[in-house]
């Protein structure tokens, strides 16, 4: 599809990642470094998963529902690798807190823990993005175009773009709640992200039927919109609401 | 880590969208990896290409304009098109062929947008008034004889003797049905399907488009192989030969509009397989050495293109070189000729016609043996007349140099045709094992072989038992066929295995070739193709008196006159008396010199050498077909003005919800 066609798809996929490194995560180096570990955080447990799952691929059936045990399972161990991720960024805030006052410099503030959690997210998306889309968009710079048999309206390169754009979004947003969630014990955040996780893998099934990714897609899209609008309420409020304490202190 | 990515690419296609199903002919294949993705875009598609060629005057045949390649869009050709919008890549029915190539040599405004055609080939061969893309003439300028406008070849049109500055390809059978589902039934919308070729032609890189130039410049070879000759039975070394010499002909090359897909079966390896049979047959005969005259065999390749191999054994006969000694063009008495001899059935029996040519009391000698062989064959049914007088001479046939060489030479053509050629595919991709019938040939290997026997017998009493025992081996004729012009066996025949490993074990091609060697006199030349040397070692050892005590050898035989049979084989070869020598045959106005070919001016006492064409072919890089779908240029843009988009969009709101978390701090 030429070059400008692959250069497009890349944008697609990695222009919200791009534009949020650029004008909130490069300025400080410690948020690259915690984008850059929790990448291999990730990478780490799509390891552990497809060595756990080693022995039952490929999955030779027609039927959706192996599909699905896959993505719960592969979901819920994501999910509790977060909850474990999470830990690791409450240790790692104590010792910086610590060091701060031991150097008496001013501790995280609620604005830097949510940098942090964005930055998390972001790690996450973007290894998914170069994983699950980069690594396959060399031919789309070629001249040929490519349509799967099942979604003969949009071209693969474009289909595969669309999907790493909405998780892009989706994870990187959902290590915003989930760490507010369990930083504040609130059972509906605490919720939302796996619902929000397991529904979105779950909705990409439906592009295995044919002509479903005319409905998986915007279905995508809109669990994209919602996990955004979510995150940015929870934000909102909580900022309000810490200021709100902290100047009636 | 790499086994990892393995599965961890497998997890992909289970967690997000679709495992990605291959076109593959309808089976269901999943891509696992980016090259599998890359094989599943761009289809190659199986096919043999039309190539440059090039003579004195200028240049035929195919190739890319340019020094790139070339895609278009494809488009079915429907019958009342006026012209095409735009470049487009022609695909064509077999039957439309003759008519589409004669229209772009006359219609300039119709040939600019042809940017490369495909010919499909057709399933069922309907084209009952036959196709032959050569000449109605063919080769009449070498003629000895001036009424040059007979029509020898009835449905030929000549285009393949055009120049088209486009690539033409034909599809192989197994690529039918993957370009039925490509290209469905004309669908013009986006994503269009595209053909890309790949037919950069050197002579056209370097702007050298005649034969002369580009030998200068070493951007083609000449047109060339090697021709075999084998006397029957051995002649003996030491002494000059003495008896005069029975020659028997058959040539072994064709041409066709595609390179490689030259079978030739009726024209002229019908021909080839009657003579070999033929030595077959004499070759068990016990007294041959009692015989007034020596018998000898000659194939000859390069015949459709100049008769190269014909004028370079004659030049060779001139020059006395290694390669011919033994033979003196002085004491050929007889030539025979055999020529198409694969559609002579008739009713109850096979009829051949004998076209005579040159001095008529030498062909009176072998149309007479020629009567007497048929009337041996009795119930057989094997018939022989001799050709219509009404005909201007001899057809287009090696003995056409002989003649005009020596004009007290006399000889016989062979062929199942009387006024015109009864092959309708003439020198085309279509004169295949169908075109030909098993028994014809065999009949007139028989008739041959007796003929032969009886003129080689000269004017002492002819032994009838000798001569009816001459019996033709019909499964050889058989096993033959399967070798020389089917792909299945093909080359990989187990006759041919018995001599030679050949380098392409798949459907033989019959086209010369061009002549990679550097002239030598030696007998064991680097570059020859694999029937020359399947024929080498089939008529050594037809013709072989076998040693007693044969060694095996892999080159060289201890004693001198030896030769060794089968050296390329697993086993090892083993060493035979016979007289069987490889003939180079190449343009007889080239010379080789400090490394280049050099075009001599041409010879005034050789008649043929002023109408010697030369031909050469261009050489090439690499020949390449693939289709692929393509986006319209609109799509692309509108991608890249989306992912422009979305990557502004999202800083745009990446900054203004910055501004406004800001507003909520409110840092002091």
């Amino acid at each position: 599809m030429t070059v400008a066609a692959g250069v497009g798809y890349v944008l697609i996929a990695l222009g919200p990642a791009l534009s949020l490194f650029a004008s909130v995560i490069a300025k400080k180096p410690f948020l690259i470094l915690t984008l850059l570990s929790s990448t291999l955080f990730w990478l780490i447990s799509l390891i552990i998963l497809a060595g756990a799952w080693r022995a039952f691929l490929p999955v030779k059936s027609t039927e959706l529902w192996p599909y699905s045990i896959l993505i719960l399972t592969s979901v819920g161990f994501q999910e509790g690798i977060r909850i474990g991720f999470w830990r690791l960024f409450k240790k790692m805030e104590d010792m910086l807190n610590a060091f701060a006052d031991r150097v008496s410099k001013p501790r995280l503030f609620l604005t830097d823990k949510m940098l942090l959690a964005l930055a998390g997210g972001l790690g996450h998306g973007l290894a998914h993005a170069v994983f699950f889309c980069l690594s396959l968009l060399t031919p789309a710079f070629g001249p040929a175009t490519f349509y799967v048999d099942k979604c003969p309206s949009i071209p693969f390169f474009l289909i595969s773009a669309i999907i790493a754009l909405g998780f892009v979004i989706i994870h990187t947003f959902s290590m915003v709640i989930a760490f507010n969630g369990y930083t504040e014990g609130k059972r509906k955040d605490q919720i939302f992200v796996p619902f929000a996780h397991l529904i979105a893998a779950l909705i990409t099934l439906i592009n295995l039927v044919p002509g479903g990714c005319n409905i998986g897609l915007p279905l995508l899209c809109i669990m994209a919109g919602t996990t955004l609008y979510y995150s940015w309420q929870l934000v909102w409020r909580r900022l309000t609401e810490h200021q709100t304490t902290r100047s009636s202190d | 880590m790499a086994r990892v990515r393995v599965f961890l690419a497998v997890l992909f296609l289970l967690f997000t969208s679709s495992p990605v199903h291959g076109a593959d002919n309808g089976s269901d294949s999943v891509l696992e990896s980016v090259p599998d993705l890359e094989k599943a875009m761009y289809l190659n598609l199986k096919s043999y290409p039309c190539v440059r060629l090039l003579n004195l005057s200028g240049e035929i045949g195919c190739s890319n304009p340019g020094n790139d390649k070339i895609s278009a869009p494809i488009v079915r050709l429907k019958s009342g098109t006026i012209s095409l919008a735009r470049p487009s890549t022609v695909l064509l029915q077999e039957e439309q062929m003759q008519d589409f190539f004669l229209r772009v040599s006359g219609d300039m405004e119709f040939s600019k947008n042809v940017a490369g055609v495909l010919v499909e080939p057709s399933e069922t061969v309907n084209m009952s008034s036959g196709f032959s893309p050569a000449d109605k003439f063919p080769q009449s300028a070498f003629a000895p004889y001036s009424n040059t406008s007979y029509e020898w070849n009835l449905p030929g049109s000549g285009i393949m003797w055009n120049k088209y500055d486009f690539p033409v390809f034909l599809l192989a059978e197994e690529s039918i049905s993957t370009l039925k589902e490509i290209v469905g039934e004309g669908n013009e919308a986006s994503p269009e399907n595209v053909a890309e070729f790949d037919l950069v032609m050197q002579t056209t890189k370097l702007g050298t488009h005649d034969s002369e130039t580009c030998l200068k410049d070493q951007t083609c070879l000449p047109l060339g192989g090697y021709s075999v000759w084998s006397s029957l039975p051995p002649i003996n070394i030491s002494s000059t030969v003495t008896k005069p010499i029975v020659f028997a002909v058959a040539s072994f090359d064709s041409a066709s509009f595609f390179r490689d897909r030259s079978l030739g079966a009726d024209s002229p390896i019908s021909g080839l397989i009657a003579l070999l049979t033929a030595v077959d047959a004499l070759s068990h005969v016990n007294h041959l050495k009692n015989l007034k005259k020596q018998l000898v065999f000659a194939v000859l390749t390069g015949e459709a293109w100049g008769y190269l191999g014909s004028r370079k054994f004659l030049q060779e006969l001139d020059l006395g070189s290694d390669s011919i000694r033994g033979l003196s063009s002085s004491m050929i008495e007889q030539i025979v000729e055999i020529g198409s001899v694969g559609q002579s059935l008739g009713k109850g029996g096979t009829l051949f016609y004998a076209h005579a040519g040159g001095e008529s009391s030498g062909t009176k000698v072998i149309l007479k043996a020629l009567e007497d062989a048929s009337e041996s064959l009795g119930s057989d049914n094997v018939k022989v007349k001799k050709a219509s007088s009404m005909n201007p001479g001899i057809p287009p046939s090696s003995l056409m140099a002989f003649l005009r060489k020596n004009t007290s030479a006399s000889g016989i053509v062979l062929g199942d045709f009387d006024s015109a050629f009864s092959n309708k595919f003439y020198h085309s991709h279509l004169d295949n094992a169908s075109n030909i019938k098993t028994s014809s040939v065999a009949a007139a290997a028989a008739l041959v072989a007796r003929a032969l026997y009886i003129i080689a017998n000269g004017d002492a009493t002819l032994d009838l038992m000798a001569l009816n025992d001459i019996k033709v081996n019909v499964s050889l004729v058989e096993e033959l066929v399967g070798c020389l012009v089917t792909c299945e066996p093909g080359l990989s025949c187990e006759l041919v295995g018995r001599y030679i490993s050949p380098s392409n074990g798949d459907c033989p091609s019959h086209y010369v070739g061009v002549f990679q060697d550097t002239p030598s006199a030696s007998q064991k030349p680097s570059y020859v193709d694999d029937t020359s040397r399947f024929l080498w070692n089939f008529l050594a050892d037809m013709t072989s008196a076998t040693r007693d005590g044969t060694d095996s050898c892999t080159g060289d035989c201890s004693n001198v006159g030896d030769v060794c049979i089968g050296s390329e084989t697993e086993g090892g070869g083993k060493c035979v008396i016979s007289t069987t020598r490889y003939v180079p045959a190449y343009s007889t106005r080239l010379k080789y010199e400090n490394n280049i070919w050099h075009v001599l001016p041409a010879n005034p006492s050789d008649p043929m050498e002023s109408v010697d064409p030369v031909w050469t072919e261009s050489y090439w890089n690499t020949i390449g077909l693939r289709v692929y779908k393509v986006e319209s240029p609109l799509y692309d843009r509108l991608v890249l003005a989306g992912g422009v988009f979305v990557t502004f969009a999202s800083y745009l709101a990446v900054v203004i919800a910055r501004t406004q978390l800001a507003k909520v701090v409110k840092r002091d």
